[in-house]
């Protein structure tokens, strides 16, 4: 294997514990190639957010390799890391929107910390907010929105920078069936446009529909699964 | 529609409704008060000190002491013997330019304001006076000269007031040693207090900054908004400090003036030590945004 290919993220050996406990993770290995689309699942408990934390460079692994975009992460100082995750969105399971700010801030966050122009920031904000519906909520403070609105702020807030890799943990968890299904377009259409993507996810709904290929966490380790239409398996490489 | 939707930018750190705020800038203001108040000390003594030494510095008096002889010709001539010994002696000085005994004529007119025209000094046990130039840079020990003039020719006697001088700067050094271990300790328990507060508004906002760094913030991002904050904190406390801290300087100017004139009124603050005075907001500001900013950088480093 080259140090420079088209995988977006490379992890080996990949272990993760927390504080003194055992490794709820286990020599991980895993290659997601630029443009492709994983479903992530597991009971409970399996790691699955433990696993995205490391891809958004939220923690570094107890032991192991991973490269994001390329850049070996033992090796990269925090200004270098906080660059690599201006190309990273993330949706969180619990949101992690900044409640004292409207949803206007929220979602111009990423915009703002990368010190984009004000104008274009506003522009581009509004037409997102109004694509995911939330037109009439953009000066509210998050704090006083619905489970399912605060949702959708957090993945407006993750997509606005038009990022290479999407992280999205239960996106769909707090909103009904329709909304799930537009917001699921909305990551199909991203992937299209080249971004990568992974959705962890317990909707079997979810999964049946979108016949992409699924990380699968179990006793400590990762399994691969492949939907039955091998036509959906381009960037797999394992 | 969207064009009038009224959307404001709030800052992602809520400093401002911190309840840190009140306490940190009383401390500030109470710090800038003191600061100041010592500072104005420190300058008046450097000041009094500075003109002891230029009239210290540049001269020396000797006065050679009339013996005990009644014939007026006799004592004269035993005064000019000593004053020239007194002369050989200081010429051999180092760090003394020139040695000028003073004339009779010289004398006279020193003494006339005090004994008026008539009187001629022969006729009076007048001393004689020796006007010593020094170098300004010359290391001179005055205490060991006039034991060693007085060796040197017994009647010679160094002008008191300089070796009095002398001691005063000595002491007045020791009370700038102290003033300015006050300064010191005022700014290190004023930048301890921010950066406690600091530390302690992080840990506070933990789950905002780790937003903000998933979304790409770097740490300068968050150090700005907390030295912004400080800035604010530092300046607003450093005025309130320096507003009470003006009538103070002024009282206490009063006080000294009434005890002493002589010595304290050479003590007045000039125009540059205002300017310093008044910058103290300006300073205050500087170390509270400084203090902030790297308490920001270090204590976020041990954040993945
Ligand atoms: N910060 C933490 N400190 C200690 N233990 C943790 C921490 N985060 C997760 N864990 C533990 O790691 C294991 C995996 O947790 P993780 O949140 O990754 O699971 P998950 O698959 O996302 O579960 P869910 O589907 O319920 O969201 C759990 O046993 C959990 O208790
Ligand atoms: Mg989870």
């Amino acid at each position: 294997m080259s140090d420079q290919n088209n995988n977006i993220i490379e992890m080996n050996n990949v272990g993760i514990r927390y504080d003194q406990g055992p490794e709820i993770l286990s020599d991980i290995k895993l290659s997601l190639a630029q443009g492709s689309f994983h479903f992530l699942t597991g009971q409970s408990g399996a790691g699955k957010t433990s696993l995205l934390s490391l891809m958004y460079l939220a923690q570094k692994p107890s032991r192991g390799q991973i490269s994001v975009f390329n850049h070996n992460i033992n090796f990269t100082n925090r200004d270098q890391l906080a660059s690599l995750r201006r190309h990273i969105g993330v949706v969180f399971q619990d949101f992690r929107l900044i409640e004292h700010l409207s949803a206007f801030d929220n979602v111009a966050l990423p915009l703002r910390v990368s010190g984009m122009d004000e104008r274009e920031i506003r522009k581009r904000v509004t037409e997102l907010l109004t694509w995911v519906e939330l037109d009439a909520h953009m000066s509210d403070k998050t704090s006083t929105l619905s489970g399912g609105e605060k949702q959708r702020v957090a993945i407006a807030r993750a997509v606005i920078n038009r990022p290479d890799l999407l992280l999205a943990d239960e996106p769909t968890g707090n909103v009904d069936n329709i909304i799930a299904g537009k917001l699921m377009k909305l990551f199909v259409e991203l992937n299209k446009l080249g971004t990568t993507v992974v959705i962890a996810t317990h909707s079997d709904k979810i999964i049946n529909d979108f016949p992409y290929p699924r990380l699968h966490l179990q006793n400590r380790g990762l399994h691969i699964y492949y939907p039955a239409d091998t036509s959906v398996l381009r960037g797999i490489n394992v | 529609m969207s064009e009038n939707i009224y959307i404001s930018r709030k800052q992602e750190l809520p400093l401002k409704g911190e309840n840190t705020s009140v306490f940190l800038q009383v401390i500030i203001s109470i710090a800038v008060f003191i600061f100041a108040i010592t500072l104005s000390g420190v300058l008046s003594i450097d000041s009094m000190i500075n003109n002891w030494n230029r009239s210290i510095l540049g001269s020396l008096t000797v006065q050679i002491i009339p013996t005990d002889e009644t014939d007026k010709d006799k004592a004269k001539a035993a005064a000019l013997a000593y004053q020239e010994k007194a002369v050989e002696f200081l010429q051999s000085v180092n760090g003394v330019l020139k040695v000028t005994p003073l004339s009779d004529e010289q004398l006279n007119e020193l003494l006339s304001p005090w004994l008026g025209d008539e009187v001629n000094i022969n006729d009076l046990p007048a001393p004689r006076i020796i006007d010593v130039k020094i170098s300004p840079d010359a290391d001179i020990d005055f205490t060991q000269l006039a034991q060693d003039l007085a060796v040197a020719s017994p009647q010679a006697s160094l002008d008191n007031h300089k070796l009095w001088l002398n001691k005063l700067i000595a002491f007045a050094d020791g009370l700038n040693l102290i003033a300015s271990t006050i300064l010191l300790l005022v700014a290190a328990i004023t930048s301890g207090a921010i950066f406690y507060t600091t530390q302690m508004s992080l840990g506070l906002h933990h789950n905002i900054i780790e937003i903000l760094h998933i979304v790409g913030a770097k740490d300068a991002y968050v150090a700005q908004q907390y030295a912004k904050r400080m800035a604010f904190l530092g300046f607003m406390g450093g005025v309130i400090g320096l507003l009470f801290a003006i009538p103070s300087i002024f009282f206490i100017g009063n006080l000294a003036v009434d005890i002493e004139g002589g010595i304290i009124s050479e003590a007045g603050l000039s125009i540059f030590d205002w300017c310093i005075i008044f910058a103290l907001p300006l300073f205050s500001m500087l170390i509270a945004m400084l203090t902030a900013y790297y308490t920001v950088k270090k204590t976020l480093k041990k954040m993945l």
